[in-house]
């Protein structure tokens, strides 16, 4: 048994990363992963694909004072002696269902919730809750305690109604704390379980098999066949004679389950839910009010420095939540060079980086043709679908780097007026001397110019109207163009910064706030190590940081960080001087900023000082709501100052 | 409280849009069958009384939330006809040979004056006691009825050895009678119904409820055990458990058209039989499965059905568990126990189609 300290709400699961509302849980004591998970209803044969099974038997006659219904975790047996605990109970349930008028339930639902509160072991107990009750006042008594585990009753009457299910899976989960599982009982069919998990449903059952085997359902990853008529199986239960469908079907529960488990750990999830949403018509509904309706609270939950790549296939793509960061950040956090005159409207490619691009060679070698020195006000914007703008400085970051998606030249009514709109902001911040040289072709392209001509002054100068960018005709009329404007009209800017600052300082804006790069990065910086490695970045002769090359973001030593912590955004306020071991725990935050995303490198900070660099397990909104267990993890500690 | 008044009132109103519709024969229902006698095997002849129905259910009350019987009832019923008809369908039907237990339901109560005025309650107690070959006579009646004066009025007429009370507890569990069936009464009432009865001399048989709204059927399982234990300590032999069947215009009704509510599988009924034998064998359990295979009654596959049906039907008449040794195979008794599980767990919700 085991004892928790007064004061100290240790819960039992940890979450080790998020995306949306989806999280990794783990024991907390032992790391040990167990969602998203399925659970059984019985004791399973082998324990393999199971995060928990229930001991719970057919009610005898002689035992009715037993134990109460029972869930085992499946933990390694050397581990599970460090556990938190082995084992979570229902000890008690309200008597009324979820479907009854609240008029009737009210009263049973407050004693319930009061009788749970008085049980001893609440921390391990599991808590039943009434999709109805999730706005009432009574529940927030339990959220406040230790208990993780909710079973979520009465989803099934919603699931077919798009609004309310989106809005009540959301406010649930923006409700409760992260490190509280959700447990949603019942067939629910595999199809479906990456769009809950993304909503934040934790943990699934099995029931699924027992309902479907005799009813003679043949179970796939998506659908559901007939015994008679279903594609061939070539798993060991349906070569058993006669086939044992109860096995098969929970094999595809179970190999479900750890495709979402596994995408989410790649961080790919949001491409497996786009997926999975088109087998269900009120599922795709949900997801789009997600992007619409509750963009910012998944958006505040996504992370940002990944490196997997983003297939943009769907409709859904235009507003997945990382897209609508980007585009935010683009618009609140780019600010371009202060030399530049010249504005440069690029096409994409297909190869990322860019740069990297055949295409975006022959730009570059038409560009130069334009003079000596024309970079210095050059500002190079590439327009694309999704992200709308990427900057030159910003194309080797996580998603500019690493998104995909199929080109056949229409673009949509909806992504042109994304994309003007955004670009129209973008280009606020330039001079208003400025020229902009586009040099895109085609039809989508040609509506975006369109657009900002009619809401800037910009002088804009075509280069490719009438034929591909990368036809010699265009590459001449590009290095033309150029050398025309640059050398009657604009000087070469000997002050401005190389377009290795412009580059650092673009993507610490873009990274920890606006202001950021111009104190961070000036003339004296210097750079080592050659692409594939990450660029070691010095100042005079001390290394301040580094620029992954993989995610093409920064992370910075504790003393450079500390330049920025008045104006950064990934800012943790801290309880002492000192972290001790490699965790930042969530009794010592006192605050962290909600602009934190999952995955960030932010600043510990106590006192204006920061006492350590660290990668956010949680987004900033959910650390302040988390009472236990790790935050962030440590990366780099100050030294103790002499 | 022994109602919950905002739970009445959803039956009342259910209740009311109802109750205009009934239009039946005032004409006594009857019919034979074979019986369980505590001698031994005899014959049944139950009789269905066409009063104006339960006065509960006839109540602001709204009645019980499982329970159609009252549109089954007569609006206008006619006392004399009643009367008449009764003593006939006696003559013609009771043979020499047998031995009888008679069965007389009103869809109400038998000892309510306001259902069936004292001098027709009389002049029946009258006609039965001219026949030696009833061994038993099964009455039935809310407990609030059985008064100490009512009970020596029958034992004025009859020998009250032969009088059965049979009271509709459904649970002995408070809370389910409160606010699942909305039963008016409390365990501790029936008690002293009980009580009333066997210090009269006459025999009590009670009734169980298997699954009624809201408790799952989990919970129901232990719920039968519990009820039983008690009663059986209250010095009752007979106990008759009623498997729910979804009567129309009902609450319950309502619940199941909503695919809030699976009507009882016939496994758990099955494993109800077998335990409360082997730990009670000397009670009488009389487990009757109204629309049994029928998706508003007890069901469990549809291949099973039958098979289960007759067993326990061989089980009520023989008092054996060895009805059941003949074991049946299907693989629904997984899905029942999957479906168990998950519905204690969830608490009564339903997934169709996902």
């Amino acid at each position: 048994m085991h004892i928790i300290q007064l004061g100290e709400k240790l819960r039992f699961f940890q979450p080790l990363s998020q995306l949306g509302f989806a999280r990794i849980l783990a024991e907390t004591r032992t790391h040990i992963t167990l969602s998203p998970g399925l659970i059984s209803l019985e004791k399973p044969d082998g324990e393999e694909g199971y995060s928990a099974y229930f001991n719970i038997s057919i009610p005898s006659i002689d035992s009715l004072n037993d134990l109460p219904m029972q869930l085992s975790w499946i933990l390694p047996e050397k581990k599970s002696e460090k556990a938190l605990s082995k084992t979570s109970f229902i000890s008690i349930q309200p008597f009324y269902p979820h479907f009854v008028p609240e008029t009737l339930s009210s009263e049973d639902y407050s004693n319930y919730i009061e009788k749970f509160l008085s049980l001893h072991d609440i921390h391990n107990q599991i808590f039943t809750l009434p999709i109805s009750m999730i706005d009432s006042q009574i529940v927030e008594q339990v959220i406040e305690t230790e208990c993780s585990l909710y079973v979520i009753v009465g989803l099934s009457s919603i699931l077919k109604n798009q609004r309310k299910l989106s809005n009540t899976l959301v406010s649930l989960r923006e409700k409760i704390s992260p490190d509280i599982g959700l447990y949603l009982p019942g067939p629910i069919s595999p199809s479906l379980h990456s769009f809950l998990v993304y909503s934040g449903i934790d943990f699934f059952d099995n029931s699924l098999a027992y309902y479907t085997s005799k009813r003679g359902h043949f179970l796939t990853n998506d659908r559901m066949f007939s015994t008679q008529n279903h594609p061939m199986c070539f798993c060991p239960y349906c070569s058993e004679s006669p086939p044992n469908l109860f096995k098969h079907n929970e094999l595809i529960l179970k190999s479900s389950l750890s495709r979402v488990r596994y995408s989410l750990e790649e961080k790919t999830l949001r491409t497996l839910v786009e997926k999975d949403v088109h087998n269900k018509v009120s599922f795709s509904a949900a997801l789009r009010n997600y992007d619409r309706l509750y963009s910012t609270n998944f958006r505040t939950r996504t992370p940002i420095i990944s490196s997997s790549p983003m297939n943009c296939i769907g409709e859904e793509s235009l507003n997945r939540p990382i897209v609508n960061e980007f585009r935010n950040r683009i618009k609140e956090r780019y600010i371009p060079d202060s030399f530049a005159r010249i504005i440069l409207l690029l096409p994409c490619s297909a190869r990322k980086p860019y740069s990297f691009s055949r295409s975006h060679m022959l730009y570059r070698s038409a560009i130069k043709k334009g003079g000596k020195g024309i970079f210095s006000i050059l500002s190079e914007l590439i327009i694309t679908s999704p992200l709308s703008v990427v900057p030159r400085e910003l194309e080797n970051i996580y998603p500019a780097k690493f998104y995909d998606i199929p080109v056949a030249g229409q673009w949509s009514s909806e992504e042109i007026d994304l994309t003007a709109t955004l670009l129209n902001e973008v280009l606020k911040r330039y001079n208003k001397e400025s020229i902009i040289v586009n040099h895109m072709h085609g039809e989508g392209y040609d509506d975006v110019v369109q657009i900002i001509k009619k809401e800037n002054s910009f002088e804009i100068f075509n280069t490719s109207i009438d034929s591909s960018p990368t036809s010699q005709e265009s590459l001449l009329s590009l290095s033309q163009t150029l050398q025309e404007v640059y050398i009657n009209k604009l000087s070469p800017q000997t002050k401005a910064p190389s377009a290795l600052i412009k580059r650092l300082r673009s993507v610490a804006d873009f990274q920890y706030g606006i202001g950021t790069g111009n104190v961070l990065f000036s003339d004296n910086i210097r750079t080592k190590g050659k692409y594939p490695r990450d660029l070691q970045i010095f100042r005079e002769k001390n290394q301040i940081g580094s620029l992954n090359s993989k995610t093409g973001y920064l992370s910075l030593f504790p003393n450079t960080a500390e330049l920025i912590s008045s104006i950064s955004n990934n800012i943790l306020e801290f309880g002492t001087d000192q972290v001790k071991g490699s965790n930042i725990f969530a009794p010592g935050c006192i605050n962290a900023d909600e602009r934190i995303l999952p995955n960030d490198e932010i600043f510990v900070v106590f006192e204006n000082n920061v006492v350590a660099t660290a990668r956010a397990l949680v987004a900033g909104k959910d650390m302040n709501k988390m009472t236990s267990g790790i935050v962030a993890e440590i990366k780099k500690k100050s030294k103790v100052k002499k | 409280m022994k109602i919950n008044k905002s739970f009445a009132e959803d039956i009342k109103q259910i209740r009311e849009r109802m109750l205009p519709t009934r239009e039946h024969s005032r004409r006594i229902i009857h019919w034979e069958e074979e019986h369980r006698i505590r001698t031994g095997r005899g014959k049944a002849l139950v009789f269905i009384l066409p009063t104006r129905g339960c006065s509960w259910a006839l109540s602001g009350s709204g009645g019980c939330s499982v329970c159609g019987y009252l549109y089954d009832n007569p609006q206008h019923p006619d006392p004399d006809l009643m009367k008449s008809s009764f003593s006939e369908i006696l003559n013609n039907k009771i043979t020499q040979e047998e031995e009888y237990s008679i069965k007389i339901f009103t869809s109400g109560s038998f000892l309510d004056t306001n259902e069936i005025s004292l001098d027709v309650q009389k002049s029946i107690l009258q006609e039965l006691q001219k026949y030696p070959q009833i061994k038993e006579i099964v009455l039935e009646s809310r407990p609030e009825y059985v008064t100490e004066k009512i009970l020596q009025q029958i034992a004025s007429i009859i020998d009250i050895k032969k009088i059965e009370i049979a009271i509709g507890l459904e649970s002995s569990n408070n809370q389910i009678l409160k606010n699942s069936i909305n039963k008016g009464f409390f365990w501790e009432d029936f008690e002293k119904a009980v009580k009333r009865i066997l210090d009269a001399n006459a025999k009590v048989k009670a009734y169980l409820l298997f699954k009624p709204p809201f408790v799952t059927e989990y919970d129901s399982i232990k719920d039968i055990f519990q009820s039983v234990s008690k009663i059986e300590k209250l010095g009752i032999d007979t106990i008759s458990i009623n498997a729910v069947s979804i009567h129309r215009g009902t609450f319950l009704s309502k619940l199941f058209e909503n695919n809030h509510y699976r009507p009882p599988w016939l496994w758990s009924i099955v494993h109800l039989c077998k335990e409360l034998k082997s730990k009670f064998p000397k009670l009488r359990i009389i487990f009757d499965v109204v629309a049994g295979g029928n998706i508003r009654g007890s069901h469990n596959c549809g291949e099973c059905d039958k098979e289960l049906l007759k067993q326990i039907k061989k089980f009520t008449l023989s008092q054996d568990i060895q009805a059941f040794d003949e074991g049946v195979h299907c693989s629904c008794k997984e899905e029942w126990k999957g479906s168990l599980f998950q519905e204690k767990i969830s608490l009564n919700d339903f997934y169709s189609n996902t």
